[in-house]
């Protein structure tokens, strides 16, 4: 076992250091030869200076996707992450952060400035970028039309792993069936096409998940840790936890995969009780849909667990092993504007990263630590350090170092986080019922009316006035269509009832104290009302270490990471 | 425009009351919005699980009691009914109208007094009534519910 590069600095030391780097010659001289901040730059230069490209084959290849995890939300975790041990936050290194190498990645889709998971996991695993919510398949493709996926299949890093003789796993937090981990070993023209019964009617490209059970059997993939159960079993069978799933074939592919020689673990205890020596495949489904959120974790192992037994698996392979890891639910949260289970699931990556540092050698493993996407999350100023990243903004204190631990208010007079979304199910504005707009209408109709005064009337169109009583009248509509203009009233029709009703999206700001908004179940503030918070088209970053990982540097495309994975491992 | 004048016309004093009672209502909601009317003495849905799902020791200590619990109103299965779910956090859609959404497991049913005024899904409120544990498959809707609040009402949080 050897150690990564370590590079145990702050970004803030890092660009100081190598801003410095060509007048070191004098830093003797300089006032601040004894800073700490400087000494420490000194040390990351000198450590850079000794570094040498690694160009060995890589026997192993891991690559490990935060789902929704741009630089934004990795920011708050970081913070988060330091918080939590007791520090400031800024000042916390992740363990991706370690790594030597990091390029900025461009994510969007072929067909989409913002992308979806389906394509930008296809860009990273299968090599090429396509369209929004497509798996495995070029942009040739149209969503949904299983007619033109055969013509479209692209080739999978695992595919690529597995002929040359490397055990494969993917783990996942989310299903084994959703996106990013589908596209390392499936082919669909809809990322929804997860079981038999989300298939369009006469598709005769085979589901998700009984892909899944296939490419085990191909040997494409040797073990598949995650959630999804429900897609792998009948709809009219119940699974472990009482759950039915969702296949209209009558395939049991638990029962197939056990068939196939398959370890089955479904909790925690069985997950413990697998084998990690024995040949053949490992398949485990911990939940009948997603697996829990770090924060609600029981009965399941973690994400890091799921990776130590993994690389455990696969590590007597002389030929080495592919792992793709995919922290799933950072996505989630992040759409449910709920921070914090976005940032304990955050840390939970980070620990999974952690363990794979510690688990393999930068000599024959290249890893890459990235994201598929960023979200719509944004960050308020100016707080002062040890600020509470997932609550409110506290001040800064001109005299020291920590906050002031003032509330900074906004020009409404109320408190707001550091952390909020530019859309979500936060939004300030609420769907607020109001009369309905005939009623409205009628009020101010009948108002004008009663007030109207003869200039007023004057001021009507006489062409379409026909008598006093009808100006008066016409004065009262305009000013009700103008009015109702401004109050943006829409007004629904209930198909059933036939009723209508008539509603603003209206709303302020109220009150929030720290300990609401640092509650694990606080849904951050956000200006656009959206009941999921959407992706964003913003860059994400990719950490490297190990062989060729220098070839992952500057603004790239999603889908070079996979030229680098392939020739790192094969030259090619 | 013609339709519009009739309808002006044979509106009363009465409408006018009503119209202005609806806008007060909302403006009454939006004063609301964000202050927690209950103070901390409210419960949060994730005291009556634990995280296996069990019900928590508070759950089973409170059961047959009032309580007030925090949290969202999912969107009703059906209009103009008593029953609604209280979720920890906002559901934007009715899961059970789409197979396809994420249902959390954590979550309880509200049987009202009266018929249930339907709030925006982002609104937080909170659901006062007896606390009832103990399944139950409702005939109505054959929603299953493993707790719920009856004979409840519910105000803005």
């Amino acid at each position: 076992m050897k150690a990564k590069h370590s590079l145990i600095a702050t970004a803030t030391t890092i660009a100081f250091g190598l801003f410095v780097g060509p007048v070191a010659v004098a830093q003797n001289a300089l006032p601040q030869a004894d800073n700490t901040w400087f000494t420490d730059a000194g040390a990351q230069l000198q450590m850079r200076l000794s570094m040498q490209p690694n160009t060995n084959r890589a026997k192993n290849v891991v690559i490990m996707i935060a789902d929704g995890n741009g630089v934004g939300t990795n920011y708050a975790t970081r913070l988060f992450h330091g918080q939590t041990l007791g520090n400031f936050g800024d000042e916390n290194v992740l363990p991706k952060e370690t790594l030597p190498h990091l390029a900025l990645v461009k994510t969007y889709n072929v067909n989409a400035q913002t992308p979806d998971s389906a394509g930008t996991a296809t860009a990273m695993l299968a090599g090429v970028k396509t369209k929004a919510g497509m798996i495995g398949v070029d942009e040739t493709v149209s969503r949904g039309d299983c007619s033109t996926v055969e013509a479209g299949k692209v080739t999978s890093i695992n595919q690529l792993m597995s002929e040359a003789g490397k055990s494969t796993a993917i783990i996942t937090t989310a299903r084994l069936t959703h996106a990013t981990p589908a596209a390392g070993y499936a082919h669909a023209a809809d990322r929804n096409f997860e079981d038999d019964s989300a298939l369009p009617e006469g598709c005769q490209v085979p589901d998700i998940a009984s892909q899944l059970i296939s490419a085990m059997e191909s040997g494409m993939v040797d073990l598949a840790l995650g959630g999804g159960r429900r897609h792998f079993i009948p709809v009219d069978f119940e699974d472990e936890e009482g759950k039915a799933g969702r296949r209209t074939d009558g395939r049991n592919l638990i029962d197939e995969a056990k068939a196939l020689g398959a370890q089955y673990a479904f909790d925690a205890e069985s997950f413990a009780a697998i084998d990690l020596n024995k040949e053949g495949p490992v398949l485990g489904l911990f939940e009948s849909s997603h697996m829990k959120y770090e924060n609600d974790r029981s009965d399941e192992p973690s994400l890091a667990e799921m990776v130590e037994a993994s690389i455990t698996a696969m590590q007597g392979n002389e030929n080495g092993f592919f792992l793709a890891v995919e922290a799933g639910r950072v996505d989630h949260a992040n759409h449910g504007s709920n921070l914090y289970r976005a940032l304990t699931d955050g840390v939970a990556f980070a620990e999974a990263v952690q363990k794979v540092i510690e688990m393999t050698s930068d000599e024959d493993t290249l890893l890459i630590v990235t994201a598929d996407h960023e979200h719509a999350i944004a960050f308020n100023g100016y707080c002062g350090r040890g600020t509470p990243i997932t609550g409110l903004c506290y001040g800064i204190d001109g005299d020291g170092i920590v906050h002031n631990g003032v509330e900074q208010l906004a020009d409404d007079g109320q408190p707001y986080t550091v952390v909020g979304y530019l859309n979500g199910g936060g939004s300030i504005l609420k769907k607020e019922k109001v009369a309905t707009e005939m009623m409205i209408e009628a009020e101010i109709v009948s108002e004008a009316v009663d007030d109207a005064t003869g200039e007023q009337i004057a001021e009507v169109d006489t062409d379409t006035a026909v008598s006093t009583s009808d100006a008066i009248q016409a004065h009262g509509d305009r000013l009700a269509e103008d009015l109702l203009s401004q109050l943006d009233i829409t007004t629904e029709v209930d198909e059933d009832s036939g009723e209508s009703s008539s509603y603003r999206w209206i709303g302020s700001r109220g009150p929030l104290t720290q300990e609401q908004a640092t509650d694990p179940d606080y849904i951050q503030q956000a200006m656009i009302p959206r009941g999921s918070e959407t992706h964003s088209g913003e860059d994400v970053a990719a950490y490297a270490s190990g062989p060729f990982a220098h070839l992952i540097s500057g603004t790239i495309e999603q889908n070079y990471l996979f030229n680098v994975m392939r020739y790192a491992a094969t030259g090619e | 425009m013609s339709q519009r004048l009739v309808m002006s016309l044979v509106m009363t004093k009465a409408t006018r009351r009503q119209f202005l009672m609806c806008s007060g209502a909302a403006a009454a909601g939006l004063l609301a919005g964000g202050v927690k009317a209950g103070g901390s003495a409210d419960v949060k849905l994730r005291d009556l699980y634990n995280k296996d799902l069990s019900f928590s020791d508070f759950a089973v200590a409170t059961d047959g009691q009032r309580v007030a619990v925090t949290g969202y109103m999912a969107p009703p299965l059906k209009a103009q009914s008593q029953f609604f779910v209280l979720t920890k956090r906002p559901m934007a859609t009715c899961p059970f109208c789409n197979d396809g959404d994420e249902w959390p497991d954590d979550l309880l049913a509200v049987y009202a007094r009266r018929t249930v005024d339907v709030q925006p899904f982002n609104v937080g409120i909170v659901a006062s009534g007896t606390l009832q544990l103990g399944d139950y498959k409702d005939p109505d809707t054959g929603f299953f519910s493993r707790v719920r609040l009856v004979n409840a009402t519910f105000k803005r949080d």
